[in-house]
């Protein structure tokens, strides 16, 4: 038992542990802390990934970032005072989540299926060799083959590779434009609005609902008069 | 026959990665805030993001797609969190409300 399989297991529990905490608890804010908690566990496996660019782009990233934002963003939501029931299709939810689970360990996890090759040629179109294979397509390396090690120049690697022409520059550069309209977006999404907005935006939905009445009126839904005088706000108590 | 480093195969990387996808899939499918909602959807993210990075080490440590798929799959799920909470806020200043299952209107 190596060391690097006992830190395995152990921020691999940490991080599992922290994000049923994060999806079934009732408290909001807890909630947070754990998944911030979870995001410190999976920059600890990058580490133990050999890339440690990733670990701190993790903690600066998600969790001073994101993360903050999510506390933010439940504080300003403040009226539904943190306690979050299940709804209705939890039940649904979890046993879908169980059969998802099961399937993704059938095709990867300890007791995988595989396929012998020889005996569905078939498949020797899509297979290299002949050797049993996983069903999941997960590469076996032959026996004694030894999994490289990372270059040491491989953080300058990746740079280079996001401005280079040929590489991923294209992706970089579109994602530079996305981050910049999302930041214009959610600050306009989230803004501060007037009294005269506010009052705008209620009478826009007022109109809204009494159009919508209306319709359902003509269609023979709701009983009623057939048109409603101008400017009058359709009465909602027979719903 | 399979991929070690240090004595950790591949495929405990992908358990891990799994699990994580699914708790953070019942966390969207079964909360009744919009943000816990969101708060599944990170999960489901960096589920794919210790995918990737595992890929990465264990096939090709040398070249740097691996490294550019999660790093773009890192800034989009930032950006993503940014709307996904701006919209919270604002549908909350409008309806006093983020229960998912009320929100059934498209009109605001």
């Amino acid at each position: 038992m190596t060391i690097q399989q006992v830190l395995f297991i152990v921020i691999a529990l940490a991080v599992l542990g922290s994000a049923v905490f994060v999806v079934t608890t009732r408290n909001l804010f807890r909630a947070a802390l754990m998944m911030i908690a979870a995001f410190f566990g999976i920059a600890g496996l990058f580490v133990l990934l050999d890339a440690g660019l990733f670990a701190v782009a993790q903690v600066l990233i998600y969790i001073g970032a994101i993360s903050i934002l999510v506390i933010f963003a439940v504080m300003l939501t403040r009226g539904m005072q943190g306690m979050v029931p299940r709804n209705s299709q939890a039940t649904a939810a979890a046993v879908t989540v169980a059969i998802v689970f099961a399937v993704l360990l059938l095709l990867f996890g300890p007791l995988r299926l595989t396929i012998d090759v020889a005996r569905w040629p078939v498949l020797s179109l899509f297979a290299a060799n002949t050797s049993p294979r996983d069903v999941g397509g997960i590469a076996w390396t032959p026996p004694g083959q030894v999994i490289p090690p990372v270059p040491d120049t491989y953080i300058a690697d990746f740079g280079r590779s996001l401005v280079d022409l040929n590489q991923y520059l294209l992706p970089f550069l579109l994602i530079a434009f996305l981050v910049d309209v999302v930041l214009a977006g959610a600050i306009f999404i989230a803004r501060q609005r007037r009294p005269a907005e506010v009052a705008e935006d209620r009478q826009l939905q007022a109109e809204e609902e009494a159009e919508e009445a209306e319709a359902m009126r003509r269609a023979g839904a709701l009983p009623g008069p057939a048109s409603l005088p101008e400017g009058a706000v359709a009465s909602t108590s027979d719903h | 026959m399979q991929n070690v480093l240090n004595g950790i195969p591949l495929w405990w990387y992908l358990v891990v990665s799994s699990a994580l996808f699914c708790i953070g899939l019942y966390g969207t499918l079964a909360r009744k805030n919009a943000i816990a909602l969101l708060m599944g959807v990170e999960l489901m993210l960096n589920a794919a993001n210790i995918n990737l990075i595992a890929f990465w080490r264990y096939l090709a440590p040398a070249s740097s797609g691996g490294l550019a798929f999660a790093a773009f799959v890192l800034v989009v799920a930032a950006a993503e969190a940014a709307v996904g909470l701006a919209l919270v806020i604002s549908v909350y200043r409008a309806t006093r409300s983020i229960d998912p299952e009320k929100l059934d209107k498209m009109k605001l």
